[in-house]
Parts: structure tokens; C-alpha cells; sequence
């Protein structure tokens, strides 16, 4: 089998390690701000849920269309 | 000028405040890091999902250090302006509507200097998330295909940041002429969109919807003629751009 890239699972783990990171600071900043808001767009508990299982796409729906306060 | 710069760093702070500082870069780096990644393990991803007859044979070849940073702003290219667009299509409209314009516009800040202070601010957020993102990709790239020429990287990138400062001004101008931040986003989205199918459609016509095209050719090292040009038509576009945002807030009755 040719093959350029072999499937080094220690190698893919490093490989992604830094964005799963990333991906899970966005998380962790959207639901923060999720629970300091004073209103959002639609429940909370639905934003919660888009945050959590909608990966990158969640959070930033979250940041732009689902705040309503401005501070 | 000095009113100028106090408002930029309201701006500053506002972007931090809201954490726009923060997640922008931050989706700007996710994206810019999956391509050098999905391009690097796409024949492995295709032996595991598809459910191809015993025996078969995928050969792609994994493509040069250009071709994948040159992917990627195409990426940028859709996902990147959507983002963009949404971040910043409320930065005018929304503080007119909420009443914190006229706040700020009790005091003696022309409305010149508002809008310039806001224009500065998007754009040095833009130019540090597109910078953090290209770069993790550049990153990528090298770790798992091979050197890009980094003098076709940085020419590229600056061709493409000057593409993307085009689209923010178009928002920021639609933000000023439109009260609905949707339709802000919407409009400036569709223009950018016209001017990219333009540019495959008359590839002969000088107009920014070509730079995206021949930044994604300067990252590969292939030098367009009309590079120049082009260059200097977006710039007088975005020029012209701030001043009629500035001309509409000058006009603009505040509530």
C-alpha cells in the first residue's frame, strides 16, 4: 500500500493536541460569558447545549447573534 | 487626534471586554491549523471512512507547502469572511441603536474621528486574528509537508490581509448606512461574494475581487502582472469606503 502519511497515533495526538486546547478555551470563554449575561437570545440552557456539542461553529453563534446586552 | 486615540483604546477595550480579542484569533487559528492537517491526512481519512471495495488503491498525492497555504486562504476565503462579517456587522449600527453613539457623540468627538477610531480597531483585530491564524498554519505546514518559500508566504499574506481590510471596511460602511446589523453582514457578504464569482467570470476586469486569487497565486510563488494594480484599486476601494461611512455618519440623524 502506498501511503505518504502512516497513522502514527501518538504522532496525530500531538498534531492536534494544541487545537483541541484551543477549541476547549472557547468553550470554557463562551460559557463563562453565557452565565455572566444578563440576556440572551432565546434559553440559556439552549445555548449551553449549542455551545457544548457544536464544536468552534457553537461558540462563536454564541458570541455573535446570541448576547443581547451591551455590558 | 489625541480624542482619536482615546477612543481607539475605548475601541480596545470594548473588544477585549467582549472577548472579541480573544475568540477571534482563536477561530482564526483553528481554521488556518485544519487545512495543513485534513490536506496531510486526507489519503488516511479516505482509506478509514469510505467504504471502498477490497483492494482499492487511493493515491493522492499530498500536496506542495503552496498549494496547502494556499488552500487555506480560500478557506479564509469563505468560513473567514462569514466570521468577519458577523464580529463586526454590529460595531456602528448597534451602538446607534442602543443609544451609546450619542453618549459618546455628546462630547466634543467629531463623528469623523468616531467612525476612524472604530475603523482602526477592526482592523487591527482583523490583522492580528489573520496573522495568528496564517501563522499556525504556516506552522502546520511545515511540521508535516515541507518549507513554503517565506518570502511567497509573507507577500501572500499581506495581499490577502489587504482583501480582508476591504471586506471589513464594506461592513463597517454598511454598519453605518444600515440599522439592521443582519443586513449589515448580509450586504457586505453579497458584495464580496459578486466581486469573487466577478473575478473567475472576467478574469480581464481590475476590481479587489481578484486580490483573493492573486494572493492565493503569491503563496505559491507565481507572480500575477496585475498584482500591482490591483493592489492599488482595492486600497482607493477601501479608502473610498471609509470616507462614504464617514460622509453617512456626518449625515446621520442620532435617536
Amino acid at each position: 500500500m502506498n501511503q505518504t502519511a502512516n497513522l502514527d497515533f501518538s504522532k496525530l495526538v500531538m498534531v492536534l493536541a494544541p487545537l483541541f486546547f484551543i477549541q476547549f478555551i472557547l468553550l470554557v470563554i463562551a460559557l463563562v460569558m453565557l452565565v455572566r449575561a444578563d440576556a440572551t437570545r432565546g434559553p440559556k440552557w439552549m445555548w449551553a447545549l449549542i455551545i457544548i456539542f457544536i464544536n468552534i461553529i457553537g461558540p462563536v453563534l454564541f458570541f455573535v447573534i446570541g448576547r443581547r446586552d451591551r455590558r | 487626534m489625541a480624542i482619536w486615540l482615546v477612543l481607539v483604546r475605548k475601541e480596545v477595550v470594548e473588544a477585549l471586554r467582549s472577548m472579541k480579542a480573544v475568540w477571534l484569533p482563536l477561530v482564526f487559528i483553528l481554521l488556518g491549523a485544519m487545512q495543513p492537517i485534513t490536506s496531510y491526512y486526507m489519503p488516511e481519512i479516505l482509506k478509514h471512512a469510505g467504504n471502498m471495495p477490497e483492494g482499492s488503491i487511493i493515491q493522492i498525492p499530498v500536496p506542495s507547502a503552496g498549494e496547502v497555504l494556499a488552500q487555506t486562504l480560500s478557506q479564509y476565503g469563505t468560513l473567514g469572511l462569514l466570521i468577519v462579517a458577523l464580529a463586526f456587522m454590529g460595531m456602528i449600527s448597534s451602538e446607534i441603536n442602543s443609544g451609546t453613539a450619542s453618549f459618546t457623540l455628546v462630547k466634543p468627538v467629531g463623528r469623523t474621528s468616531f467612525f476612524l477610531s472604530k475603523w482602526a480597531a477592526a482592523l487591527l483585530l482583523v490583522w492580528l486574528s489573520f496573522a495568528a491564524g496564517f501563522g499556525a498554519s504556516w506552522y502546520y505546514t511545515v511540521l508535516l509537508i515541507g518549507a513554503p518559500d517565506a518570502g511567497a508566504v509573507v507577500q501572500g499574506f499581506l495581499l490577502y490581509g489587504l482583501w480582508l481590510s476591504f471586506v471589513v471596511t464594506l461592513t463597517l460602511l454598511f454598519s453605518s448606512l444600515l440599522r439592521s446589523p443582519a443586513g449589515a453582514a448580509f450586504a457586505s457578504l453579497g458584495t464580496a461574494a459578486v466581486l469573487a464569482v466577478a473575478s473567475s467570470l472576467f478574469p480581464h476586469a481590475w476590481q479587489p475581487g481578484l486580490l483573493a486569487g492573486i494572493a492565493a497565486e503569491a503563496v505559491q510563488a507565481a507572480a500575477n502582472p496585475k498584482a500591482t494594480a490591483v493592489v492599488m484599486i482595492t486600497a482607493a476601494a477601501t479608502a473610498l469606503a471609509a470616507v462614504l461611512a464617514c460622509l453617512s455618519m456626518k449625515r446621520k440623524a442620532l435617536p
